[in-house]
């Protein structure tokens, strides 16, 4: 037996055991090697004391004032009877974390219905709002265009005068309606009956991909021909289409 | 009969209110965990403090304890261990100071041969002031192992760590302690070589 496993040995032995061992081949190592042997001596020493110590503490015991103070204490603790102690036992995580998402499932259908709900309200309000327009612009194939126009300005209320100069020498007054939504879509059914309109005298080709239908009529005050200064001009008034592009696709004289 | 039950049905009982259960278990337990934190402070003073903190804890927090992770026994010394590294922090010089061989090594049991008994006492403090100058983790295993005679799976259970560290530690604490004892007995030849010498007879 060498050194090396001499100390193996030992070490897998407790010290009880290292202290009673009877192995010939522990023994006859201790003979021929004195580290070891002085090893085996302090072993078997620190066994020896280590029983001694343990003997001698063996009846030590926490004194009877801890028992009263635990039992005085134990009186004033609330009991639930009816909870066994298996009812509160260690819950594993996965189960914690299928209850997490439990309850974040439940919050997820709640908020899928509440923005359904809203959603739907949404969208019959949007229905009731378009019905009265489309069966409006069904009703109004026959009235004329000017009609359509006048309301949507009266709905929109508001003008804004804009002058440009487009040739040099002559001035140009427009007034334009306002782009709120209401009168957008009234100046669409307006567009949609100036094309039907005998009186409007298209400017240029339209072809129904390009145009859209998303055009506006502007009453403008424009210049009568011949005129030689703007203090001479004599202003006709004319309903002009000016597309989504800013051209203008069709004119009418109003008077 | 109280008696044949088992520490976890009688931890039920105590936990459902049942005060004789309660002082079953107690007086089923109470010893080894106060031997336990007396070996590691050196204190009896520290060591009723300890368990009547384990127990107070087993009260409160009882009903944490899972029985398929262990027995109720390794339970006791975690928490205990617990408490014990609290209070030596808490007054760990003071502990340090008041080592046992001021007062608790005086109500070692003495030999009925007088000479004898003063040597076997010198050696046992000696012994224990070696124990308790071990690191932490050192002294735990000896005290769990060699004093409690707990077997390397219970240690482990209550140190909440490997067997196999438990024997590795148990045995590097081992040399440790085999040489502060020959360091001590060189120092006192009077006293603990004498028993020295009689053990290695």
């Amino acid at each position: 037996m060498t050194c090396r496993e001499f100390k193996h040995a030992g070490a897998s032995l407790t010290l009880w055991e290292l202290s009673r061992a009877q192995d010939q081949q522990l023994f006859s190592h201790t003979d021929v090697c004195h580290e070891c042997g002085a090893w085996l001596q302090q072993q078997r020493m620190l066994a020896s004391a280590m029983q001694t110590l343990r003997v001698q503490t063996a009846g030590r015991e926490a004194g009877p004032g801890v028992e009263r103070a635990l039992l005085r204490m134990f009186r004033q603790v609330p009991f639930e009877a009816t909870r066994p102690v298996a009812a509160h036992r260690f819950t594993p995580i996965a189960l914690r974390l299928s209850r997490f998402f439990e309850v974040g499932a439940y919050v997820a259908v709640a908020a899928a219905i509440v923005v359904g709900l809203f959603l739907g309200v949404r969208l019959l309000e949007q229905r009731t709002k378009t019905a009265p327009v489309q069966s409006q612009s069904a009703s109004a194939t026959t009235a004329p265009a000017q009609q359509n126009l006048a309301s949507a300005q009266s709905v929109t209320g508001k003008e804004v005068a804009l002058k440009t100069h487009t040739h040099p020498g002559m001035s140009r007054r427009l007034s334009a309606a306002a782009r709120s939504t209401s009168a957008q879509r009234l100046n669409t059914v307006a567009v949609s009956q100036a094309s039907d309109d005998p009186d409007y005298v298209a400017l240029m080709f339209c072809d129904p991909l390009i145009c859209s239908s998303d055009a506006q009529v502007v009453r403008m005050e424009l210049p009568a021909t011949g005129a030689t200064s703007d203090h001479d001009a004599q202003l006709q008034i004319a309903d002009v289409v000016v597309d989504y592009d800013g051209v203008v696709r069709a004119v009418r004289l109003v008077n | 009969m109280l008696t044949d039950l088992t520490d976890e049905q009688l931890l039920a009982q105590a936990l459902a209110g049942d005060e004789d259960a309660f002082t079953a278990l107690y007086r089923r337990r109470q010893g080894p965990v106060f031997r336990f934190a007396l070996h590691m402070s050196g204190s009896s003073h520290v060591a009723e403090e300890v368990t009547q903190d384990v127990f107070v804890f087993l009260l409160q927090r009882g009903r944490d304890f899972d029985p398929s992770r262990g027995a109720l026994g390794a339970y006791l010394f975690g928490v205990a261990r617990n408490y014990v590294r609290r209070a030596l922090e808490r007054s760990y010089s003071e502990a340090m100071l008041h080592s046992p061989a001021d007062d608790e090594a005086q109500s070692l049991v003495t030999e009925d041969d007088p000479a004898d008994g003063i040597a076997r006492q010198q050696t046992s403090t000696a012994l224990w002031k070696a124990v308790l100058s071990l690191p932490e983790h050192y002294r735990e295993v000896v005290v769990l192992c060699d004093l409690q005679e707990l077997s390397y799976a219970q240690a482990a259970e209550a140190l909440g760590c490997a067997i196999g560290t438990i024997r590795s530690r148990l045995h590097r604490a081992h040399d440790m302690l085999g040489k502060k004892l020959q360091h001590s007995a060189a120092a006192a030849p009077g006293g603990v070589s004498r028993v020295t010498a009689r053990w290695a007879s």
